[in-house]
């Protein structure tokens, strides 16, 4: 298999490509044009549909791969999360469309369809397309659990009268439609046959300062949201970076270390407004709109309508926050803390992380995030850890109880010092030095300086891991503060989908009460799935939420999504996972599982949680 | 047990395994370190839980084992220091001494003997003889469990009529001939600690523009040495007591063979060294200079600068053994073995300790190489 043919299979359909996460721009043609096609994720898609035959070269092929001006910049971005280099990608998709043309093989062009005339002359000519180029780059993503499924058109509207306009047409024609945002949900829930509804253009955002919510389009993410939002002096509790806000909501409920203090589902917006399956347009706050507060458990929902806007709550910031990370030798020595924290109300973001979160935030590379795992498991013997928002007065409760922690400045040294860790041979010391009182060098008054001066962390020190001809931009970005800021990186989230650097992952999510003993029962069970089928599997985070009456646990299995029999085999421990889940959530009654979030993420969180 | 095997005793040797290695490859490790290959024959290992009755040996087992002990040495410790630890160290010490005084009365050993500490002589009187402690006051929990020990050993010794040895070493260090051993605590922390601290400021000076040395008045001198501003705070003037475990073997064995039955042996430096003088060999050895040793109260530990606050958090479990006034009698010992002394600390068993304890990376590579 070719290189280039390689890393476009390990595409990871993050959608991190159409965000400007690393301030070195976004795919010129992607944001011109807006499907995914002419974004980096959609040409990968694209040239691995072409290389392995299973679609014909197209008009759209070649305006695709033109439209390409191998500026590099996907390179950085995909880099940064996967260590993929998609530029390699771009090219030989150039070379395979040149090389067909100069041989004089067929171009295969659209079909005349009436309908797709009828879909223009809703959205306009440009955005309605049934190539199969266009098409096939929405026909699939890495969930192991759904199948491919090539749409017959992708739709791009504009505005919530023409996804009204377009439904009634769709209606009219009896033709299936399902709405993506950035398709990066992993779970499969923008895949389908009939029309893929792709909602990018609607990228409006109207502040409301006074009422303190801002006015979202369908079309905004959570990093454009924020980015707007942090402009402002606020904040808004968002989900993964390149997740559209409300395909987020209605997918899974917007979730994060915030949502300890911000809370779930319905606590984010204030108001939403819907195009429903009629064509008709309700605001969730009309007294005649369904009923989109209600939650019914096990209850796999239908859709209610699309979500055309969302007016999502805004935040209050104070200048004085700060991020800690607080070691911990156990998962119940750390879960009894998040508890305390979250019910006397210390800290505004809260996460138990394990080694796997922790190392590939702190690793720009694979091979470093490895390292820095045997280094906090077995050197500092730290298997767990607190992550912790809070202002100044929240940091000093968390001192006087007594716990030893990473502050900012330490774990700056620590992260930009990575490279220097692995042959640090002091830390021997720094183990033995914990034997008598766990973590005890991080009382050390002098602590970050003396690591400063062992690790001589810099930016150029960290851009020693990455490929050479990165490093010049790897040295400019880490010369910039907030990429190693606690409280920046919780608030954009950017390092979260490097958990699916190595393997594609599947998340187990549920909500539960914050029950060391509950929790561990259930992790072995998922333990115990995963060693039956062989899959790699680790711990992922726990935040609490509710005043610490429950908390999100997220447990992820991983998974070779090029390899089938492992597909096989993760589907299989998905369906005993979620199997298991149901079983608790009936015999419990206090666990819920997160796929029944899909479509209900609206919902209010009491009546997700305690109904 | 090299020693034993080599002077050719039968070993019975009932223990655990430790981090995914099981007990006999713990000591295969150990008897391939020890250069010992053949002794197949006179060595038995049982994997045994000191924590349950009869060892956690079925029934059977332990007949068998029982019969085949004339003597019992048991040397088996949790040497953790710190008082956060109380509970576990005086359960491992104290409380799970149980099974093999179990096996020795079931066994009717000719003798028992038990490796204890010096240092159970606990807070009592300059002046410690070779005698149970009555001390109340200990330096930590590790002092206090082991002679809560020697008295629950010696009732027990007592009451089945079994002769009973204490063997009381005080602070082993490694072979003064050839520098080896296999821990690297005690007597090496403070040199580890200072051996690091002084890497980590060369590599500033020497490879990052020396910026954050200077800001702590820490600087290379025309002779290569490293200043390092290190003020290093002891109670009181004394000694640190130190032997290597050549000599502890010697003594030991000596006493193990000797006519009669039972007593307690110091096993200690007559002639201990004092730190100023240890002082000056850690500063010639690492090429260092700028410590002080001060007596008296130390300084509030927000003045401290950074190299003192982290020496001294490496050192405080071990501060009461570095200038410590205790004389321990050594009548016994000097009885059976006097012809043996340990041997005077001088810069070259020093240099030549620390330079194994650097080849091997403090214990890292002890086993890779077979060193």
């Amino acid at each position: 298999m070719s290189e280039s043919l390689k890393i476009a299979r390990s595409c990871r359909h993050y959608a991190m490509c159409k965000i400007d996460f690393l301030g070195s721009g976004v795919c010129t043609s992607g944001l011109d044009k807006h499907y995914v096609s002419f974004y980096p994720q959609g040409r990968m898609i694209l040239y691995e549909g072409l290389a392995e035959n299973k679609i014909p070269v197209t008009e759209k092929s070649i305006e695709i791969a033109a439209s390409c001006n191998l500026c590099g910049k996907c390179d950085f971005q995909c880099y940064f999360i996967t260590e993929l280099r998609p530029t390699k990608v771009m090219k030989s998709l150039k070379e395979f469309i040149s090389l067909h043309l100069q041989s004089g093989s067929e171009v295969v062009h659209s079909k005349e369809d009436p309908i797709l005339n009828e879909i223009r002359s809703i959205v306009g000519e440009e955005w309605a397309s049934n190539d199969a180029s266009i098409l096939y780059s929405y026909s699939h993503d890495l969930s192991p659990i759904s199948s491919p499924k090539m749409p017959d058109y992708v739709v791009l509207p504009n505005s919530r009268e023409e996804i009204s306009e377009l439904v009634k047409l769709f209606n009219r024609h009896n033709i299936r439609y399902t709405v993506r945002g950035n398709g990066s949900n992993l779970l499969g829930f923008a895949i389908n046959n009939g029309v893929i509804l792709d909602l990018n253009r609607m990228k409006t955002i109207e502040f409301d300062e006074k009422r303190w919510f801002v006015k979202t389009g369908p079309g905004v993410t959570a990093f454009e949201l924020q980015k707007e939002a942090q402009k402002r002096g606020f904040r808004i509790n968002a989900g993964e970076p390149a997740a559209m806000i409300c395909s987020n909501i209605m997918g899974s409920g917007v979730m994060s270390s915030f949502s300890t203090t911000y809370g779930i589902n319905a606590d984010n917006y204030v108001d939403a407004e819907f195009v429903s399956d009629d064509g008709s347009i309700f605001n969730i706050n009309d007294i005649d709109s369904p009923n989109l507060y209600a939650y019914k458990n096990l209850n796999h929902s239908k859709s209610p309508g699309i979500c055309t806007s969302a007016n999502i709550r805004l935040h209050p910031v104070t200048k004085d926050e700060s991020g800690i990370l607080i070691p911990f030798s156990s998962l119940e020595k750390a879960v009894n803390f998040v508890s305390d924290c979250s019910l006397r109300h210390i800290g505004i973001a809260i996460s138990i992380l394990g080694t796997e979160y922790i190392s590939n935030f702190l690793a720009p590379t694979k091979k470093s995030a490895e390292e820095i795992k045997m280094i906090f498991k077995e050197k500092l013997k730290i298997p767990f850890l607190v992550h912790l928002i809070g202002d100044s007065y929240a940091l000093t409760a968390i001192k006087h109880m007594g716990v030893t922690f990473i502050d900012q400045k330490l774990l700056t040294a620590l992260y930009l010092g990575s490279p220097s860790l692995n042959s640090a041979s002091w830390l021997n010391l720094v183990s033995e030095l914990s034997e008598d009182e766990p973590y005890a060098y991080l009382r050390l008054k002098h602590i970050a300086e003396l690591v400063e001066t062992a690790l001589e962390p810099s930016p150029e020190l960290l851009a020693t891991t990455v490929d050479p001809d990165l490093r010049p931009f790897y040295e400019k970005l880490y010369s910039r503060a907030e990429m190693t800021d606690m409280v920046w990186l919780t608030e954009f989230r950017i390092l979260s989908t490097r958990i699916g650097r190595r393997k594609g992952f599947l998340p187990i999510l549920i909500y539960l009460p914050v029950d060391y003993a509950l929790i561990k029962e259930i992790t072995d069970q998922y333990i115990s799935i995963a060693k039956e089928l062989q899959i790699e599997h680790e711990f992922g985070f726990i935040t609490p939420i509710d005043h610490g009456k429950r908390c999100i646990y997220e447990f992820d299995y991983f998974f070779d999504h090029t390899d089938l029999s492992e597909i096989e085999r993760i589907r299989t421990a998905a369906a005993k996972a979620n199997h298991l889940i149901d079983e608790y959530s009936v015999k419990n009654g206090t666990v819920r599982g997160h796929p029944y979030v899909l479509y209900q993420g609206f919902s209010r969180k009491e009546n997700l949680l305690y109904s | 047990m090299n020693s034993l095997l080599k002077n050719g005793y039968n070993l019975i040797i009932p223990g655990r395994g430790k981090n995914a290695e099981t007990l006999e490859q713990r000591i295969y490790k150990l008897l391939k370190w020890f250069g010992i290959s053949d002794y197949s024959n006179r060595l038995k290992i049982i994997e045994a839980d000191y924590s349950k009755p009869l060892l956690g040996l079925s029934p059977a087992l332990f007949k068998v084992t029982c019969s085949l002990t004339d003597s019992v040495i048991h040397c088996a410790s949790d040497t953790c220091f710190s008082e956060s630890k109380r509970d576990k160290v005086l359960q491992f010490n104290v409380d799970q001494l149980s099974g093999i005084l179990e096996l020795a009365s079931a066994a009717q050993v000719k003798s028992f003997s038990y490796i204890s500490t010096a240092y159970a002589a606990g807070l009592n009187g300059q002046i410690c003889k070779e005698q149970l402690s009555s001390a109340k006051e200990f330096v930590n929990a590790y002092e206090e469990s082991k002679a809560l020990a020697e008295k629950v050993i010696t009732d027990h010794c007592k009451r089945y009529s079994i002769p009973l040895t204490i063997i009381r070493p005080t602070i082993v260090y490694g072979d003064s001939f050839t520098g080896r051993t296999l821990r690297f605590n005690a007597f090496y922390y403070p040199i580890r600690s200072l051996l690091n601290i002084r890497d980590i400021y060369l590599n500033d000076i020497r490879n990052h523009g020396a910026q954050k040395s200077a800001k702590q008045g820490i600087y290379l001198d025309k002779d290569g040495y490293l200043f390092l501003p290190l003020h290093f705070f002891l109670p009181k003037k004394g000694s640190i007591n130190l032997i290597p475990v050549n000599y502890f073997v010697e003594v030991t064995q000596k006493i193990f063979e000797r006519p009669g039955n039972g007593g307690i042996f110091h096993v200690c430096n007559g002639n201990p060294p004092n730190l100023d003088q240890l002082s000056d060999y850690i500063k010639d050895f690492l090429k260092i200079k700028g410590i002080e040793i001060i007596y008296g109260e130390p300084l509030n530990t927000g003045l401290l600068n950074p190299v003192e606050e982290l020496f001294e958090r490496f050192i405080e479990p071990y501060r009461p053994y570095l200038s410590d006034d205790r004389i321990f009698d050594k009548t016994n010992t000097d009885f059976i073995a006097g012809e043996i002394q340990a041997p005077e600390m001088s810069y070259q068993i020093f240099s030549r300790c620390m330079n194994y304890g650097i080849d091997v990376n403090w214990g890292d590579n002890i086993f890779k190489y077979g060193n």
